[in-house]
């Protein structure tokens, strides 16, 4: 690709080249919030390749935590990609190659001797279709604390009376709940997850990734398969999850992360990050003129 | 073509006129016929059958169509199924004048079935003729197109050219050259005939010449019953008994493809209506022929295999009991719907709680009565070389009886089966200060048995001189059992001893419900096991302790089932009400555990137990000599092929042991670790060819390397290896096919959450593959339950064995390597698929009712397998798609 005005290296200069510049009271706000949110994802020089294509070049970014942080551009621009680089979802794919460094409260995540159960219990991932295992609502809920060891059950736990179903029940009522799938499903809970619909299996899929108590919860276009009403549902859900989790959320459509995000980064064709800040002033008054032109609908 | 669009043709055509009936019956006179020569084939009617009998036939035909046609009709007009569609509607009305008509032909005059079919054939012919020249003069309204088709021509060439090479052999004969010139003019003039006129014409003048001329060949006895070819080439030759009916399916297949061509109005409504009737007649007849092929062996061997079967009522009833729960449970499932036909819904769910019910019934009326239910038949047998003709009877005897092993394994089913129903009660009901001691003191007491029956298998029963066995160890087996019954009684006790209102008492005795049941059942587990070591079994009158301390637990876990499930009657409250069913659910788990260890106990002792005339015995109460029984050489009775049995399931349990982990393991490795390339392609290839190989080169194989290295002597676990390695590439592509079809998301969503892979492919990817990979493994158990070639190799069976394989029994510890052996596992052994075989190769020597009786054996084992393949996978696929 051609050379760019901006240096990739927007991590750094975004966060410093926002602040005092404008009298907007968003802005001072968000300042304030910037100021006050401490990193929760450092990503430095992140290169990827799949074989001989290099996917993703130099991308480095600081993503706050307790915020939604908003990853758009082109098809192909690489947003997928630099979301699985985020929890190592990467390393499951043969050909991808992963360079540079990502650090999660200043731990680097690519050191060799990395937990990655660990990280992935931490980094919650929700994928673009709904993917609910074909067990009942419950069990795919506390699909991942059993695995972990933390809720027990089933025959043997019964005879050694260790039985958590009480625990179980608690943990799946509070991931529905914060999930805003509860009221629907409530009477339900041991019918199919295959069942419900696309937008409550999606529900369904950040409840279960809720369920492992993470502090971070990816999204690669999590309403992308979904109608307006359910959209909606979703996009209310995210912005109630940032209170409590940082969310980093592919999307398409532009109105969406104009609406959700508070931080906006957009990559343009050839895997580059153009440009990443404040997401009122990434759709108001971007730097750059191909960031301008992608968001006005001249380009890309 | 345009000119299609210029009709003004109705969407739905509503009505049919006489020509559409017409045709209608000529389809519905092919199907009848088609299935007529197929029960002529397998000779159930033979063709020369006439008269009275072949009325007799037909009559039945009627009825059972009259019925079918009858109950559709019925259930049209009531609304439940609406069968509003014109061409079923005729299709049903033209099986029932045909099936009638050809009554009462058959009634009033003389003609045969062969010659019957011949008209059937002219007429059908007539019918399809007279359609497609009213269809080409314009008389009915019809779509055709301008040709029937170079496909339809090509077929028409080959049986022309098959018809006229037939005339000219006969009418030159084959010796000169010149009988080629029947073939080439009567085949290129039927294609001829078939792709230049209109469709019309083209896909039926072919249809009734060839259907015609079969007819008339057929009606004049130009092949007739009695009539045979003899080619100089074979020894044998054909007859006109399989000749005929060939040649009738064969015209009413064409013909029915003919005539729904003419129905549909030819065009491509006609070829699809025409295709889908040629496939439903396919269908059919791989039903028939399997159909037959299992009424021909099971009525031949039927009467053989179950002579002298005789149970008593009460193993009927106790057998009765988890087919009971079952259908309650059906019965309880949900109807929806507030239609008028969910009362038809639930009838048919109450239906078989009802019919098995009234079983129960009859069968309790036996044990009232002590009236034994008897049906009688004749069987032969085989002596001197002479079939003598022997009485029998199956029979229900009003013994109030029942065999250990059938109470000890229907107990564990339905203990397993009301465990795993049983939620949890923890957290519920009162606190118990002195239960809760009770409580930590049962885990001690059991270790305390369990490091008591260690100590005793370590040092002997009397180290020292300290009776431990005979002294201590039959003290606390006694004390055990008091205990457990005292367990036992605490959920009543409880209930009797608390305040308030009878389901309040219930419901605050939760804990001692799980107390009593879990304890109970553990403690006496505990002290049965221990029994066996110290040599003794305590009793009281003559009366086994632990025998009597379960029946008083039974008893009670039984009260207090039946006290919980009166409290539940009296509650309004939801909670409580769920609670009091798992109390209730908790007590009768209680009951099945306490029989089955009853049953246990008998078994392990080995001395039966009556109590109140009720007797529970060590010898089953089950006599079926065909399959109870060793072969009896010289006596008067045949005895049966017990050992044959013992042999076969012995060989799928071990060939299943060893192919079935290795065949899903090998098919986990190859798709979910190994990396994809060359090697899992080398792997693949393979797999198929070992799975094409014939299995008379895996017997090869098995003979002349399994066997030296297991002895030098053809034996059961030879048997077993070479079965299995014939059953792992089944496993293993059935396996693999459907791991792979899982799809990847399932394991990205659990890697997303920190899973390992090990964990996925455990409680994600196998649970979705579960349905795909016990099909596979069903299917190739039943085909090597069946496998013969390869067992007459390494097996070294013999016909008639008189000794079952012992297996569990062969087992012997050393102290060299292997540490473990089996000489039963290395002994000969016979099997089903071989005393069969046997049977046969023995020519006059083998009984031939004997021969039919294990073929019978055999295929019934075999479709169980298939059986519980299909119900397993329906089930897993149910559980999957919670349908
Ligand atoms: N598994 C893979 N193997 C090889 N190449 C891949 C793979 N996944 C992605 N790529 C390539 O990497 C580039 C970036 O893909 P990515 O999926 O990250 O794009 P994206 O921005 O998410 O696009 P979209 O908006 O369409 O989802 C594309 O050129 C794509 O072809
Ligand atoms: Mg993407």
């Amino acid at each position: 690709m051609s050379e760019t005005d901006i240096t990739p290296d927007t991590g750094s200069t975004a966060t410093t080249t926002t602040a005092g510049e404008s009298d907007e009271q968003a802005r001072d706000a968000w300042t304030e919030y910037r100021a006050a949110g401490e990193t929760k994802l450092s990503v430095e020089d992140i290169n990827v390749w799949y074989g001989d294509d290099h996917a993703l070049k130099d991308v480095s970014m600081d993503i706050p935590e307790e915020s939604v942080t908003a990853l758009i551009g082109p098809s192909g621009c690489g947003k997928s990609t630099f979301l699985r680089c985020l929890n190592r979802m990467n390393d499951r794919i043969k050909a991808a190659r992963v360079e540079g460094s990502v650090e999660v409260g200043g731990t680097e995540i690519y050191h060799p001797d990395a937990n990655l159960v660990e990280l992935r219990k931490r980094i919650g991932m929700v994928f673009q279709s709904p993917n609910p295992f074909p067990k009942s609502i419950r069990e795919n809920i506390s699909y991942g604390p059993r695995k972990h060891g933390e809720i027990e059950k089933g025959l043997l736990a019964r005879l050694f009376g260790r039985d958590d179903t009480e625990a179980e029940a608690e943990l799946v009522e509070r991931a529905l709940k914060q999930a805003a799938l509860w009221d629907e499903v409530n009477d339900r809970l041991d019918d199919n997850a295959l069942g419900l619909s696309g937008g409550q299996q999606q529900r369904l899929c950040i409840a279960r990734c809720l369920a492992v108590d993470p502090d971070v919860i990816l999204m690669d276009e999590p309403a992308s398969a979904l109608d307006p009403i359910a959209t909606s549902k979703i996009e209310d859900l995210v912005e109630e999850l940032a209170k409590e989790y940082t969310v980093v959320i592919v999307t398409h459509n532009m109105q969406q992360a104009a609406r959700i995000s508070d931080q906006t980064a957009v990559f343009l064709t050839g895997g580059e990050l153009i440009e990443y800040d404040d997401t009122e002033k990434i759709f108001e008054n971007p730097e750059s003129q191909r960031v301008e032109d992608y968001i006005t609908g001249k380009f890309g | 073509m345009s000119e299609a669009y210029a009709h003004d043709t109705a969407l739905v055509t509503e009505g049919s006129t006489s020509y559409d009936r017409l045709v209608d019956g000529a389809i519905a006179l092919s199907i009848v016929a088609f299935a007529t020569t197929l029960l002529a084939l397998v000779e159930l009617v033979p063709l020369g059958t006439a008269g009275a009998t072949l009325g007799n036939y037909f009559l039945t035909l009627f009825v059972a169509v009259s019925g079918g046609v009858g109950l559709t009709a019925g259930a049209s007009w009531a609304n439940v199924v609406s069968v509003t569609s014109q061409r079923v509607r005729g299709v049903a009305g033209g099986l029932l004048v045909a099936t009638g008509g050809l009554t009462a032909v058959a009634y009033l005059t003389t003609v045969t079935l062969a010659t019957l079919l011949g008209f059937v054939l002219i007429g059908q012919a007539l019918i399809i003729g007279g359609a497609g020249i009213s269809s080409r003069l314009d008389i009915i309204d019809t779509e055709p197109d301008a040709s029937a088709g170079l496909l339809a021509g090509g077929a028409f060439a080959v049986i022309g050219a098959a018809i006229g090479g037939a005339l000219g052999g006969t009418v030159i004969g084959f010796d000169s050259i010149a009988w080629l010139v029947f073939p080439i003019v009567v085949g290129v003039g039927l294609a001829v005939l078939t792709i230049v006129p209109r469709e019309d014409l083209g896909s039926t003048i072919p249809v009734g010449l060839v259907v015609g001329t079969l007819g008339v060949v057929v009606a004049t006895a130009a092949i007739g019953v009695g009539w045979q070819w003899n080619p100089e080439t074979l020894d044998g030759g054909f007859t006109g008994g399989v000749v005929i009916p060939l040649f009738a399916a064969f015209g009413a297949l064409i013909s029915a493809w003919a005539a729904a061509k003419c129905r549909a109005g030819f065009g491509a409504p006609g070829r699809e209506y025409g295709a889908f009737l040629i496939i439903n007649l396919n269908a059919l007849l791989m039903v028939v022929t399997m159909v037959s092929i299992v009424l021909f062996v099971l009525t031949r061997g039927a009467t053989y295999a179950t002579r002298g079967l005789t149970t008593s009522a009460l193993t009927l009833l106790v057998l009765l009991v988890p087919l009971l729960a079952l259908a309650t449970e059906f019965a309880r499932s949900r109807v929806g719907g507030g239609e008028w036909n969910r009362t038809v819904r639930l009838v048919t769910q109450i239906a078989p709680l009802a019919t098995l019910g009234a079983v129960a019934a009859v069968i309790t009326t036996v044990l009232i009565t002590g009236n034994p239910i008897e049906y009688g038949f004749n069987y032969q047998i085989l002596q001197n070389r002479n079939l003598i003709p022997r009485e029998t009877a199956i029979t229900i005897t009003p013994n109030p009886e029942v065999g250990a092993v059938i109470l000890a394994v229907v107990a564990s089913v339905m203990w397993i089966a009301l465990f795993r129903n049983y939620g949890s009660l923890r957290n519920v009901g009162a606190a118990f200060p002195r239960a809760e001691s009770v409580r930590q003191l049962v885990p001690v007491a059991v270790a305390g048995m369990a490091a008591l029956i260690g100590g005793v298998l370590l040092v002997g029963p009397t180290p020292a001189g300290v009776p431990l066995g005979s002294v201590v160890g039959v003290g606390v087996v006694a004390a055990g059992t008091l205990a457990a019954v005292g367990l036992a009684a605490l959920p009543v006790a409880g209930v009797a001893t608390t305040n308030g209102s009878i389901a309040d008492r219930t419901q605050a005795s939760a804990p001692l419900f799980t107390l009593g049941v879990f304890g109970g059942l553990a403690v006496l587990t505990a002290a049965l096991l221990l029994q066996p070591v110290t040599g003794h079994t305590p009793g009281i009158a003559g009366v086994d302790l632990v025998a009597v301390g379960a029946l008083f637990a039974t008893l009670a876990c039984g009260l207090a089932a039946g006290v919980s499930a009166y409290a539940r009657r009296t509650t309004t409250e939801t909670l409580q009400d769920r609670l009091l069913g798992e109390e209730t659910i908790l007590g009768l788990t209680g009951a099945a555990g306490f029989i089955a260890l009853l049953g246990l106990h008998v078994l392990a002792t080995g001395s039966g137990f009556t109590v109140l005339g009720v007797s529970v015995t060590t010898e089953g109460t089950l006599s079926w000599p065909m399959i109870l029984q060793p072969y009896i050489p010289l006596g008067a009775e045949p005895g049966g092929i017990m050992p044959a049995v013992v042999g076969t399931v012995w060989l799928v349990i071990g060939a299943t042991l060893f192919a079935v982990p290795l065949g899903i393991g090998a098919a986990v490795f190859l798709t979910e670790y190994a990396e994809q390339g060359r090697f899992t392609a080398v792997v693949e290839i393979a797999t198929n060819a070992l799975w094409s190989t014939p299995s008379i080169v895996f017997g090869l194989f098995g003979a002349a390397f399994i066997i030296p290295r297991l002895g030098g002597n053809e034996s059961l676990l030879a048997g077993m290896l070479v079965l299995g390695f014939m059953l792992l590439p089944l496993v293993l592509i059935t396996s693999r096919e459907s791991i792979k079809a899982v799809p990847d998301e399932y394991r990205d969503a659990s890697a997303a959450l920190g899973v390992s892979q090990w964990e996925t492919i455990k409680s994600v990817v196998l649970p979705a593959a579960m349905p795909g990979v016990i099909t596979g493994g069903i299917l190739g158990i039943g085909r090597i339950a069946g496998e013969t070639a390869p067992l007459i190799l390494v097996l070294g069976s013999t016909l008639n064995a008189t000794e079952s394989v012992n297996v569990l029994q062969g087992f012997q510890f050393v102290a060299e390597p292997p540490f473990i052996i089996n000489d039963q596992l290395l002994a000969a052994s016979a099997s089903l698929p071989t005393q069969v075989w046997a049977v046969i190769a023995a020519g006059v020597s083998g009984s031939p009712q004997m021969g039919w009786a294990s073929a019978a054996i055999l295929l019934s084992v075999v479709l169980t397998f298939y059986a519980i393949g299909i119900t397993a996978r329906t089930y897993f696929r149910r559980k999957l798609n919670y349908e």
